[in-house]
């Protein structure tokens, strides 16, 4: 790495001479090779996924090391990255969350619960004697006073935006290429013609989620995982709540049929070429 | 090198370290009621020095009039008889004062001190009367009512003529006209009776003395001189210091013909002897007296 | 020596005697010569908004402090509150909650909502009760409920009410309102009822008086208006 020695990477509160903070880069690196973490903000909720992979078969494998967590009653994260550094951001968030309300006496709005996040986070990246977070996080949350649900994404450099789909963590490209293609921006399919009635459901979106997981999966080099979801939308009453087992088994069936089927078409075309 | 950097003009423990002290309250109130259970007439407790007082301020066409009578009371001795009730807050604001003497002085001393402060931070040549309003209600707000200022507020600023009554409690009112102290009520009768919206300077003034007189002829805790103060929209400043005296006593006491039987001249007592003692030495030292030495230079 | 009994100075109020200084029980607990808003204030929610109103006597035991006074305060762009009880401890309050209510509203960039402005309010007062000698109403309308009104009474509870009535002057007007309110009325029509209410509490109330000042708040704005002293709807004959 071309950093490394220079003596410009030794503290994020250090610049190098070109203007990057390689400490908050690393960071950024620390989570690039974590498991998947997706987001997808869809007509009736938002859904959360990530993969969670498993280091023994020893794991109670469905509590332990959770990766979704609830925030409030209609917000919840998702963190990939250094689970520990993730558990110090949900803490964070939780705090947050009731300290507003405690105050206030109303639901803090998603925006706000992101911003406050950020600025948490963005803090680790300022001064020599802390590190920055090995972790991102993506926030899916409901806002009771104007209806709104929503989804945002705060990076171990402590920016945030908001988005209809997100990832992190290991193949977040090809993810989001794959998200892309899915109805999720309202503009988007607004001007295609099929009107906002076509955007994807949290229904479909936990399918499709799990074969995006699914497809990254290199079954042969990854280790086995364990696929965690939740989601926040009508049918939960706007709460956050992980998606039934059932449910998640029933997409994990679907993706996989699905991902055969489309090897099987490839593998065919494969085989013309070898004809040729 | 400042105060705070040089060892050798630091401060000590000893030194105090301004602002007021309530360290006795408790003490003293503890002490009043034992007092007054033992026996109701002897109170022997110290009092503070009261301006039992009359302050009135009024708006006018062109600006503010502030007015104050100048006795100061303690109990019911009258401890000065020509005192200065209307305070300097900012060249454009004034302050009269009622209550305890040292917290009106120190109060508004305190408060113009913060303003002038604001104004060199701020780069701003003027300062608001909203903002002397706010920061006097803050501070008399946070001591519950312990500092004894009820107060006239009157200034112009970029926003106009502006006067507030402040009472020591911490809550303000924005007036056309007020009054305060123990002669308020005097004074309030008078203004209520003669203050219409856009008054000429010279009527304002007029009015600003007739209600400080009720005070100071009504009501016991005021009286001596009337002082009156004018700030005008354009910043000018006019000071009535003593503009009536209506208690004078030289022209009193020069008019009254005394008999020459009380007028005693010089003489008048006979001397039976006299005596002189030269002082002995030891007080008044003389270079004889001591050793002179070169200064080591 | 009968005189000097007889008088008591104006400013120097004795907590004993309540008949002779016009203390209410909300007025009870003041210092001596501390300014209270001895007082009748009501909100009063309509189809729009809410109506606010207010007295404007302040007075110190026996003597009117002031007679045109204020006492429906702005916290924020749609949020008023009418304040009775001590007035330095009222305008303190406030003052924080308006402080509080604009930083929130830079923070999440909309506009806050009444009970938001409630519930700093009572926080403030249920946590500093020992301290306080505060009854509030907050009115006011936001984009999420509409118009609302909310009663924090001297403990510091926090009560929503379609409307709300306080100060020593609203013990003589709960039957009045009670048989005169109706849900969803016009603007108009509520105003009417806090004017007719207002002025009979000031009647029969010593610590109310002056003028009747009131505040319409709706999702169009706020509009002020004063109902001067010899203009009420009810009063002494001669008015």
């Amino acid at each position: 790495m071309a950093s490394s020695g220079s003596g410009y990477d030794l503290s994020s509160s250090t610049f190098s001479p070109d203007g990057r903070i390689f400490q908050v880069e690393y960071a950024h690196k620390a989570v690039e090779n974590a498991g998947t973490a997706l987001g997808l903000r869809c007509s009736d909720g938002v859904v959360l996924a990530v993969e969670k992979p498993l280091i023994t078969k020893m794991l109670v494998k469905e509590t332990t090391g959770r990766r979704v967590h609830t925030v409030d009653e209609y917000a919840g994260v998702a963190i990939t990255g250094f689970v520990s550094d993730g558990r110090q951001i949900v803490n964070r968030a939780r705090e947050e969350a009731s300290n507003y309300d405690e105050t206030y006496g109303t639901k803090i709005p998603p925006r706000t619960l992101a911003n406050r996040l950020s600025a948490y986070v963005h803090y680790f990246t300022l001064h020599g004697a802390l590190r920055p977070f090995g972790c991102s996080t993506l926030i899916a949350a409901y806002d009771p006073a104007t209806k709104h649900h929503s989804l945002h994404m705060v990076e171990p450099s402590g920016v945030t935006y908001e988005y209809y789909g997100a990832a992190a963590g290991r193949g977040r490209q090809p993810a989001r290429t794959e998200m892309e293609k899915l109805a999720i921006n309202p503009k988007q399919v607004a001007a295609s013609g099929d009107g906002e009635g076509t955007l994807i459901t949290c229904a479909e979106a936990v399918k499709q989620l799990a074969k995006i997981i699914y497809s990254l999966h290199d079954e042969a080099k990854d280790k086995p995982f364990e696929l965690e979801m939740s989601w926040l939308c009508e049918g939960s009453g706007w709460k956050h709540v992980g998606v039934p087992k059932k449910v998640i088994k029933e997409a994990t069936v679907w993706a996989k049929k699905e991902i055969e089927e489309a090897e099987g078409e490839e593998s065919e075309e494969e085989d013309d070429e070898m004809e040729e | 090198m400042s105060e705070f950097t040089n060892p050798d003009i630091g401060l000590d423990s000893t030194t105090p370290t301004g602002g007021f002290n309530f360290e006795n309250v408790h003490r003293n109130s503890l002490i009043e009621s034992q007092l007054q259970k033992a026996t109701s007439k002897n109170n022997i407790t110290p009092l503070a020095t009261k301006t039992g007082t009359t302050i009135v301020g009024l708006v006018y066409k062109n600006g503010i009039v502030l007015g104050a009578d100048t006795r100061s009371t303690n109990d019911t001795t009258v401890a000065d008889k020509n005192c200065e009730k209307i305070h300097y807050i900012a060249p454009n604001i004034y302050c009269c004062g009622a209550g305890t003497a040292a917290d009106t002085e120190k109060t508004t001393e305190l408060i113009s001190s913060q303003m002038e402060l604001l104004r060199m931070n701020t780069g701003d040549g003027q300062s608001r009367v909203v903002t002397a309003c706010t920061m006097l209600k803050r501070m008399l707000f946070r001591y519950q009512g312990y500092v004894s200022a009820a107060l006239v507020l009157g200034g112009c600023d970029v926003n106009g003529p502006h006067l507030y009554q402040i009472y020591p409690h911490g809550s303000t009112g924005k007036l056309p006209f007020t009054t305060m102290g123990s002669g308020s009520l005097a004074a309030m009768a008078v203004f209520e009776e003669g203050f219409k919206d856009d008054l000429e300077e010279e009527e304002a003034v007029e009015l600003v003395k007739r209600a400080i007189l009720a005070g100071i002829f009504n009501d016991l805790g005021s009286g001596s001189n009337c002082d009156t103060t004018v700030i005008r929209l354009d910043g000018t400043v006019v000071h009535g210091r003593n503009c009536i005296m209506p208690n004078e006593v030289k022209p009193l006491r020069d008019s009254v013909k005394r008999s020459d039987v009380l007028n005693m001249r010089k003489g008048t007592t006979a001397v039976l002897k006299s005596t002189f003692k030269p002082r002995k030495s030891g007080f008044g030292v003389t270079l004889a007296d001591v050793t002179v030495t070169p200064m080591e230079t | 020596m009968y005189a000097q009994q007889q008088y008591q100075p104006p400013m120097m109020s004795s907590a004993d005697s309540d008949a002779y200084t016009g203390k209410s029980a909300e007025t009870r607990h003041l210092k001596p010569g501390e300014l209270s808003t001895g007082t009748t204030i009501m909100a009063v929610q309509f189809d729009k908004g809410v109506v606010l109103a207010a007295d404007s006597r302040v007075s110190t035991g026996a003597y009117v402090a002031n007679r045109a006074s204020d006492k429906i305060a702005q916290l924020h762009d749609h949020i008023w509150c009418c304040r009775s009880g001590s007035a330095a401890d009222t305008q303190a309050l406030t003052d924080y909650v308006r402080h509080f209510l604009a930083q929130l509203a830079v923070e999440t960039g909309r506009l806050p909502e009444v009970k938001v402005a409630a519930h700093l309010m009572r926080k403030l007062c249920y946590e500093n009760k020992d301290n306080l000698m505060a009854g509030v109403i907050i009115g006011g309308w936001d984009p999420v409920s509409g118009g609302s009104v909310f009663n924090i009474p001297l403990g510091g509870a926090c009560i929503p009410m379609p409307f709300a009535l306080g100060g020593s002057g609203s013990t003589f007007i709960y039957g009045l309102v009670d048989s005169d309110f109706k849900e969803n009325m016009t603007k108009d029509e509520a105003l009417a009822l806090c004017a007719k209410a207002v002025s009979h509490a000031m009647a029969r109330d010593g610590s109310s008086g002056g003028v009747i000042r009131t505040c319409v708040a709706t999702a169009e704005g706020n509009e002020r208006e004063m109902i001067p002293g010899n203009k009420l709807p009810y009063g002494p004959a001669g008015w």
